[in-house]
């Protein structure tokens, strides 16, 4: 029983680590830039749910304005920063440094360090089959998966989707078979930025939200795109369950003082195997 | 000029030779003491009250007519530096204090980053240093510590007074203790779990995790269904609060805590959810203030800063009633300069203020402290002597 508590903790853990990978690996495989402005998207919509839900509104409107809002404000950067530097991957890089740097003290002053929480919709806990588990656990893991499946099927079935994924596999490609190539990444900024903002939403209904919250999230974003293969969203999900499996079966039965150490033995096992990542392809970088 | 111009100007100079003479001497009869605190930066929250209530206290002793030494009245001044919450400007601000011959006791910093780049020049010289940060209790009584006091108790003294009030309060048998990863961990177990088993309380579970941890419910998962009915924890607002609210949601686990940290802040939020939680207020519980004393204390803070009390205004009795005991030292010694005489007789001094203050001879703190109580959703004090 203990085991699968455990291994469910690290299943809801898990799925907030792929919602934040799906979008660091939709911006990667399609622009080739590594975002690492995207955990502030994960701590502004934290913020966003917390004055939501202060203002009284509820949890269900604050995930969609969490969602909207960091929507909006990928499009903005991609149309104000991103944009400029398609040509450039360091510089793509170097301007969200810039972002980071920009947003987190802009955070720090507006909203103060102080560590922020709300009250979640589902409070305390229930009892299953013997197990005991955190009703707002559970709600989490079903949102990532309704997410990670709605993600899923926009790529698979729709136009937009097919278009996005034929921009990564090759962007010239893409353009030649008359793709507005533009537009998609435009798209895929603001799939990848309301992705990190639902994320957001649903880390603040689980942990203390503060101005410098995005650093964990975003280094196991980056830890997932790696092992899941780079662009790849199904190896990005697979890989943040693994995460926070290893995480949990790890602090649980060895050391909970090594919590991070464990993804990183993960991913250096994983990548001597599959040097591309889980479900990186034939001739793509390897990693 | 002729001779009785002369003359007029030779009296006119004089006159106010003897004028600056007399003004030199009043000057002279001021007792200038140091200060050095971080009145900015992410400190400031416990800094910046400790040097109000050091001015406060220095405000009060001047108005009810100054210290008198060998007859001799003197009055108090305050030079102040902002350590800025950086080592860096510590040093500098401490090093600003120490070229002022006049400044003879000094008083700062509660934070031990800072403090101890503060420290470490205090002693080398010949000053008095007064100080409230944690590792200060390491300096002390050793080569170049002899001339130094920390005012707040250490871990091993809070402890004393605090786990057989929570044990008593909170009635819990059989506790388990999760502390962040770090040294000051390893040293609060070394100190609070011998205690807890000495005052029959067992404890079979000790864990460590990460520091930076947000997600406790793996280790969480191990104090589950052990048939404990208490945690012990630590060491800030913001971990105990993911603790305390992730421990409710998972079920299973102990409703009550012992908090090894200075605010109830951390439980109020869930006092429905919690049976019990108790923590420690290392100078007066000002929120819940049934003393007298402190209850004056309190006006006399609000008219003294024009503010309101805070959660952190406690911090302002961490030097409060140690200026007193500076000045009454000077008046038994008969002397403001003779650091070691003063420095001897603060440490043979109990002094009840506000708070209840003595230190042992290395310059420890012995002082009784207020334990914050949550019990029924009801928050209260009592007092515990050391």
């Amino acid at each position: 029983m203990d085991l699968i508590q455990t291994l469910l903790d690290g299943l809801m853990v898990g799925g907030l680590y792929a919602t934040v990978a799906i979008g660091v690996t939709l911006v990667f495989g399609i622009m080739g830039i590594l975002n690492f402005a995207h955990g502030q998207m994960v701590m502004l919509g934290a913020y966003t749910a917390f004055f939501v839900v202060s203002a009284g509104l509820g949890f269900w409107p604050a995930l969609l304005i969490g969602m909207v809002a960091m929507g909006a404000l990928g499009l903005l950067l991609e149309r104000v920063v991103f944009r400029h530097t398609l040509g450039d991957h360091m510089q793509g890089l170097t301007a969200s440094l810039g972002v980071i740097m920009v947003v987190e003290n802009l955070a720090a002053a507006a909203f103060t360090p102080d560590p922020r929480t709300f009250e979640p919709p589902l409070p305390g806990s229930f009892q299953i089959f013997g197990l005991t588990l955190s009703s707002q656990r559970v709600l989490v893991l079903v949102l990532v998966v309704l997410l990670v499946v709605a993600c899923h099927l926009f790529l698979q079935k729709t136009r937009i989707g097919k278009a996005i994924r034929a921009m990564g596999q090759n962007r010239t490609g893409a353009a030649l078979v008359g793709i507005q190539t533009t537009q998609v990444t435009a798209i895929v900024f603001v799939l990848g930025s309301a992705m990190a903002g639902a994320a957001g939403v649903l880390y603040g209904s689980l942990f203390a939200i503060t101005p410098y919250m995005a650093a964990a999230p975003l280094m196991k974003g980056f830890i997932l795109t790696v092992l899941g293969g780079l662009g790849s969203v199904p190896g990005a999900v697979l890989a943040g369950f693994l995460l926070g499996v290893a995480e949990s079966l790890g602090s649980r039965y060895l050391s909970a003082s090594f919590r991070d150490g464990y993804g990183f033995i993960l991913l250096i096992v994983a990548l001597l195997y599959f040097p591309r990542g889980l479900f990186g392809q034939r001739g793509k970088v390897r990693v | 000029m002729n001779h009785r111009s002369t003359l007029i100007a030779a009296r006119s100079a004089a006159v106010a030779l003897g004028g600056l003479m007399l003004a030199a001497s009043c000057l002279a009869q001021t007792i200038k003491l140091g200060m050095v605190n971080s009145l900015t930066g992410p400190h400031a929250s416990f800094d910046l009250p400790a040097s109000e209530g050091v001015l406060m206290a220095v405000d009060e002793i001047n108005k009810r007519g100054g210290v008198t030494v060998k007859g001799k009245k003197y009055t108090i001044t305050v030079d102040s530096e902002d350590a800025q919450s950086k080592p860096e400007f510590a040093v500098s601000g401490a090093q600003r204090l120490l070229r002022d011959d006049d400044i003879k006791v000094i008083f700062g910093i509660l934070t031990s980053g800072p403090g101890m780049a503060a420290a470490t020049a205090f002693g080398k010289s010949d000053v008095l240093y007064i100080g409230g940060f944690t590792l200060l209790d390491t300096l002390l009584g050793k080569p170049g510590g002899e001339l130094m006091i920390r005012t707040l108790n250490n871990d091993a003294t809070v402890a004393k007074s605090f786990v057989p009030t929570s044990i008593s309060e909170l009635g819990v048998k059989k506790v388990g203790i999760m502390l962040p990863n770090e040294d000051v961990s390893r040293s609060i177990v070394a100190v609070y779990k011998p205690l807890l088993e000495a005052n029959g309380v067992q404890v079979p579970i000790v864990e460590y995790f990460q520091p930076d941890t947000q997600d406790f419910a793996p280790v969480l998962r191990k104090f589950q269904n052990q048939g404990l009915d208490g945690m012990l924890t630590g060491t800030n607002d913001a971990l105990v609060e993911a603790i305390l609210r992730q421990a409710t949601e998972l079920g299973g686990l102990p409703r009550k805590f012992m908090y090894r940290g200075g605010s109830g802040a951390p439980a109020i939020k869930y006092s429905k959810a919690v049976d019990g939680f108790t923590w420690q207020i290392l100078s007066r519980d000002l929120d819940n203030a049934s003393d007298p004393k402190v209850k004056a204390w309190i006006e006399r803070y609000k008219a003294f800063t024009k503010k309101d009390v805070s959660p952190n205004t406690y911090w302002a009795l961490t030097f409060y009633d140690t200026v007193f005991m500076v000045a009454k030292a000077m008046e038994e010694v008969g002397s403001t300069t003779d650091v070691k005489a003063i420095d001897a007789a603060v440490k043979a001094m109990k002094y009840e203020g506000v708070r209840t203050m003595r230190f042992d001879k290395d310059g420890h703190a012995q002082s009784d402290i207020d334990i914050g109580i949550l019990k029924n959703g009801k928050v209260s004090s009592v007092r515990a002597g050391a």
